[in-house]
Order: structure tokens, then sequence, then C-alpha cells
């Protein structure tokens, strides 16, 4: 399992003034495998993926693609390195139709940047049949989608572009069970491809076990564990996914309230 | 049951159900309703030869501006800096064919004042929205202050270089300038060509005659006036203002530019949600400066057609306008949020909002002020409609 890695991050510190976000981050990122980041809310998850996607300059540190060592001054630089963001926002403009969401940013054009706007309604409806969802109309303003759809759509995109890092910012936190399932079943497929990797932030500790084949804990801005599926047999994820605080008396805690 | 999917929820609509939602259909019904009421309550006059000329003119000055103001309103921004633009660049224009090129490099043809002024007003556009886009301030209020700048700048000029507020009296360029004719001239002229050469088959064996009273002159006078002859029984109107051209140019390529091109998505995206446009990789700020400048061209086309059409400009220029522009805009279907809205119906707010403030000379018994108090009732119509619609996109957040 454990091939090569695609992307690495080393020794990341990010600070917001006088406020740290990340502190001497490390991660690893293979093709082919689901990478966990897991952690508390406030962690730093969001902020590490900004950073990976460009959004965010690192305070101090390095992040090397392919063994090089790069520096994404824009999501445009990121974008071209292969990396493709899902956000938890799903950066999605809820008054722009599917098919202008799709390529948002990388419209396809011919001279004097005039749309060729069939053949990318044609491509939108078909990569998101793909991966699940049927649209009829792909000039629907996305605000009318549900959740579940606009995930679709994100990561329908994002693959499209040519992603061979796919980075999903909790994409299971504000759907409903089937909607979840659809979105691991796509997740799984994307890595069966092999070719791509996945980051994978979320809160259910259940999802994670499911599909993830790698791990990677934050509590407040810091790694407290990482390793694969195998090296973390013994240890209690839902501990680290917790900061490492005790959660074995919630139960008697929540019944004395 | 699992054979259903998601295509299958949404309703196939037809031509006519899809027309009555679109979003300019206020700003068009609104606009059907004014140009029956001002033919109606004038006779019919507002849209005689003369009448046709005189409104079109108006819209055609609106709606340059307006279109500036809508793009920068598509992407999120508000230009309050529009009127003392205009007031500006004529100033420059004007100061120039009068005393000449600065440094005493010469006369100035119309094209070189007009070239050098848009290099003004063009750098003026981009500071504005540099500031904008660096400082993240609201466009509101870097604009106002622009207002203020501007304004004061255009007074200080005038009072400086002509010892006087206003410019008058400049010869008439129209003649020597191809350039001056296109913008301060007339154009279209086989539109009133063919409107006489029709009129003289409805005309034939009419002529004014030493025995009518006056009420049959001004009978027949009024009659020949939908005929495109005047008294003489010669053609009476030869052409559109220029400006109508300018208009068409702008409006046409706003519309283009929105509805086909790559740069009409990024427009949208930048007033929709700036981030997520920002994380896909659209130059949210370059679009928003770009956009500043646009507007700035707009108003500096605005005053180049008001100077060389009437040989003269003064520092009270352009006023109101920016605001005028902005509720064209609005009428138009333009969302105050960004994000959202079509060029077509800004035209539609343009003829309503031009037709409105000429309403006055076509029907005399009516009170100037009126246009304002209309303004402003469908001003705050507009927002509501506009509301309504952008709730039902959004899914009703
Ligand atoms: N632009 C910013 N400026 C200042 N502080 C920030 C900024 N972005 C994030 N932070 C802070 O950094 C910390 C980490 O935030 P982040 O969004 O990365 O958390 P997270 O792990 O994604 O949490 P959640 O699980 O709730 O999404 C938070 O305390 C947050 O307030
Ligand atoms: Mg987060």
């Amino acid at each position: 399992m454990a091939s090569k890695s695609y992307m690495r991050v080393e020794n990341v510190v990010k600070k917001f003034g006088p406020f740290t976000a990340l502190d001497d981050v490390d991660l690893d990122i293979a093709p082919g495998e689901v990478h966990a980041l897991l952690g508390d809310n406030g962690a730093g998850k969001s902020t590490l993926i900004k950073i990976l996607s460009g959004v965010h300059q690192p305070t101090s540190g390095s992040i090397y693609v392919d063994d090089k060592k790069i520096f994404f001054r824009n999501p445009r630089d990121a974008a071209a390195a292969g990396i493709g963001t899902v956000y938890q926002d799903l950066a999605i403009n809820q008054l722009m139709s599917v098919t202008r969401n799709f390529f948002m940013g990388r419209e396809l054009t011919s001279t004097f940047g005039v749309l060729r706007m069939d053949e990318m309604d044609k491509i939108a409806h078909e990569e998101m049949k793909k991966i699940g969802i049927d649209f009829s109309d792909p000039s629907q303003a996305v605000g009318t989608m549900s959740g579940g759809q606009r995930q679709t759509l994100a990561i329908a995109r994002a693959i499209y572009f040519g992603a061979k890092v796919l980075i999903l910012d909790e994409p299971t936190s504000a759907l409903g069970q089937k909607q979840q399932m659809e979105v691991l079943k796509t997740i799984k497929r994307v890595r069966a491809r092999g070719d791509i990797a996945i980051i994978f932030i979320t809160h259910n500790e259940i999802h994670s076990k499911l599909i993830a084949d790698r791990y990677t804990f934050l509590a407040l801005g810091k790694v407290i564990g990482a390793g694969t599926k195998k090296e973390l047999a013994g240890e209690d994820i839902r501990r680290l996914m917790a900061g490492g605080a005790e959660m074995a008396d919630l139960e008697q805690e929540l019944s004395a309230i | 049951m699992t054979d259903r999917s998601e295509s299958d929820r949404l309703q196939k609509e037809n031509w006519f159900q899809r027309t009555v939602r679109r979003p300019e259909i206020g700003a068009f019904i609104v606009m059907m309703i004014i140009i029956v009421a001002l033919a109606m309550a004038s006779g019919g006059k507002a849209f005689n030869a003369l009448g046709l000329k005189n409104n079109v003119a108006i819209i055609a000055q609106l709606g340059i501006i307006a279109t500036g103001a809508a793009l920068l309103m598509i992407a999120g921004e508000f230009d309050l800096s529009i009127g003392p633009m205009i007031a500006f660049a004529g100033m420059s224009i004007a100061i120039m064919l009068k005393w000449g090129l600065p440094f005493g490099l010469g006369e100035a043809t119309p094209f070189l004042a007009f070239l050098i002024t848009l290099l003004m007003t063009l750098a003026f556009g981009w500071l504005i929205g540099t500031i904008v886009v660096k400082s993240g301030l609201s466009s509101f209020i870097v604009t106002l202050a622009f207002w203020f700048f501007l304004r004061g700048l255009t007074e200080v000029c005038f009072r400086l270089i002509n010892q006087n507020t206003n410019v008058s009296g400049l010869p008439d360029f129209k003649k020597e300038s191809w350039f001056a004719e296109q913008m301060g001239g007339e154009v279209f002229g086989w539109f009133f060509d063919a409107w006489y050469w029709v009129g003289t088959k409805f005309s034939a064996g009419l002529e004014f005659t030493a025995d009518m009273t006056k009420s049959e002159k001004i009978e027949l006078i009024n009659y020949l006036s939908f005929l495109n002859i005047n008294r003489k029984m010669e053609q009476w109107v030869t052409g559109f203002d220029a400006r109508l051209l300018w208009f068409i140019i702008i409006a046409g390529a706003a519309w283009y530019v929105l509805a086909r091109t790559q740069l009409g998505s990024w427009i949208y995206a930048t007033g929709d949600n700036k981030e997520s446009a920002r994380a896909n990789g659209v130059p949210v700020n370059r679009v928003k400066v770009g956009l500043f400048m646009f507007s700035a061209f707009c108003a500096t086309i605005f005053a180049t057609c008001q100077v060389l059409d009437t040989n003269s400009s003064d520092a009270a220029k352009g006023m109101f306008k920016e605001l005028e522009a902005i509720a064209i805009a609005v009428v138009g279907g333009i969302l105050m949020t960004g994000g959202f809205g079509t060029i077509v119906g800004v035209v539609f707010g343009a003829i309503t909002f031009g037709l409105v403030a000429n309403a006055v000379f076509f029907i005399p018994w009516i009170d100037g002020a009126w246009f304002r108090v209309f303004v402003g009732t469908v001003l705050l119509l507009a927002v509501f409609a506009n509301e309504r619609i952008r709730k039902r996109i959004t899914g009703g957040i």
C-alpha cells in the first residue's frame, strides 16, 4: 500500500498575527491512498488544507511535490500542481448555474474568451452523471441544489480538472445518511483509480474507519499522532480525534446532567 | 420507484413560462406601462419625429453610464464617482479645446483632447479600483471620497486655467473633425430619411394656405410632425444623436461579454462569492479594477458626447448622474448584493428613466419634480422585486 508519496509537507507553521494556527506540521500524501486528517474544531485542519491549495501561504516550512520544493502563491499555482480542493463551504457560487460553477475560473473558450457553452454544458452533465447525479438542466442555479448535489458537483469538478490530490474538507458533515454513503462511494471510486491521492477531513469516526488508509491527528495546531491503519490498530482513534482528551466517560458525564 | 432520477423532478417549461420567469420581466413591464402612458398623455407627441430623437438622446446618455454602473454592481461594487468623473472629463476636454494641449504642445484636436482625457480618467478608475481591492474598504466610501475629490478638482482646474467655472461658445468641431461628428453629431440618418420618404406619401396635397384658421394650422403641423415633415414641407429631423451609436456599442459589448465570455463568468463569480471565485482561480482583484476603469470609460464617453454636441461644458455637469445610473441598474434587475443581473434589464431601465425624465417636455401640465417622485417609488418596488428573485434562486436564504 505505502507507495511513493506524491506530496510532502514539512515543519509548516502558520500564524495569523499573534495566533498560531499551525505549529510544525508534517504530512505525507501518496496516490491511491485516502489520508484522513482528523482533529477537533479549530484544530487547524482547514487552515492546513488552505495552505496546500494556495489560499494561505505558510509562515515557515516547506511543501514538496514529486520531491521538488514548491511555493504556491495563489490557488492557480496549486491547481496547476494538481491540487483539487473541495472546501467546507464548497467554493460554489449560489446564483450561478451548474455549468458556470463547474468551470469557474477555468472556462472553455475560443478566441477572445468567448465561452463554448454547449460543450461546457455537455461535459458538466456527463461528469456529474459519472459520479452519481443526473441533471437535465445545467443552467439551473446552484442555490436550489441539495447539499449532497453540491458536494458531488465540487468533487466532479476537481477530478475533471486533473486533480492529483483531491482534498475534501468535511464532505459528509452536512448530508443525510444516504447521501453520506454516496459521497463515501464516490471517494472509494476515486481511490480505486489508483492515481489520485485523497485527503479526507471528517469528524465522523465511522467514516474515517470505513475508507481511510492513513491518519494524521491534529490538536491545537500540532500533530499529536499519525500512521497507517495497521500501525494505529491498537490506538484509540476516538481519543486522538478529540485532541487527546479522554472520552470514555462521556456517557457517564452526559447521564449525570 | 428506484428508476426515478433527479432529472424527472424538474418540470419542463415552455417558451412562455420561461419568459415570464426571466429576471428582466419586471423592468420590461414597467417600461411598457411608461411608453403607453407617455404616448397617451402627450397625445403621441413624445414619439413624433423630434420626440423620438430627443427621447432616444437622453435614454442613450443614461444607458451609457448605467451599463458601466451595472457591470460594477454585478461584480459587487458601487461607483459614486460617475457624476464627478463626467464633470472632470468634460472640463478637461473643453479646456484643451479652448486653451490648447498641456505644456504648450500646441492646438488640441477633439480626438487628442479625448485621448488625453481618457488616459486621465482611466488612471482615476484604476486608482479607485486599486484602493478598493487593496484596502478592502467598501467601494461606497472610497468612491464617495472621490466624488468630493473630483468635483473639487474640476472646479479648481476650471478657475485656475479658465478663470471661470464654465467654457462655452467653443467652435463647432463637427464639420472639420470626423471624430467630433461621431461623438457629438448625428447617426442613423437613413432612419429619418425613410420616415420622411414614407411621410411624403401621406402628405400629398397638404399645404398651408392663407385662409386656414390658427387651430387648423396647429392641427396640420401636428399631423406633419408624425410624418417627419416641418411647416415648410421639408424633412424635419435628419438623424439620432451620435450617443445612440455609443449606447448600442457599449451595451451590446457589455451584453456579449456577460452572456458569452469567460470574463462575463468571472464578473458574475466575483460579485456572487468573492472568496469562492478566488479559490477557483478567478482573478477577482483584476476584474474589479478593470470594471472601475470601465465605469470611468463610460463616464468619459458621456462627457465627450456632451461637450462636442453642445460645444460647451461647466463644473456642474453630471450632477446626480451616479445616483441615476445606480437606480437604473437596480430597476433593470441588478442585485444590490452583486452576482446577478443582465444588460437587457438595464436597457429597459434606461428607456424607462429616459422617457420619464423627458416627460415634462411633452406633457406641459406636469411638474418636472414628479420625475424624482417616480424614481423613488419605482426604485423601492424594484428592490423588493429583485429580493424576491434572489430568494427564488438561492432557495430562500
Ligand atoms: N484567517 C484567519 N485569521 C485568524 N485566525 C484564523 C483564520 N483562519 C483560521 N483561524 C483560526 O485558526 C484556528 C484553526 O482554524 P481551522 O478553520 O483550520 O479549524 P478546523 O480544524 O478546520 O476546525 P473545524 O473542524 O471546526 O472546521 C481557529 O482557531 C481559527 O479561529
Ligand atoms: Mg474546518
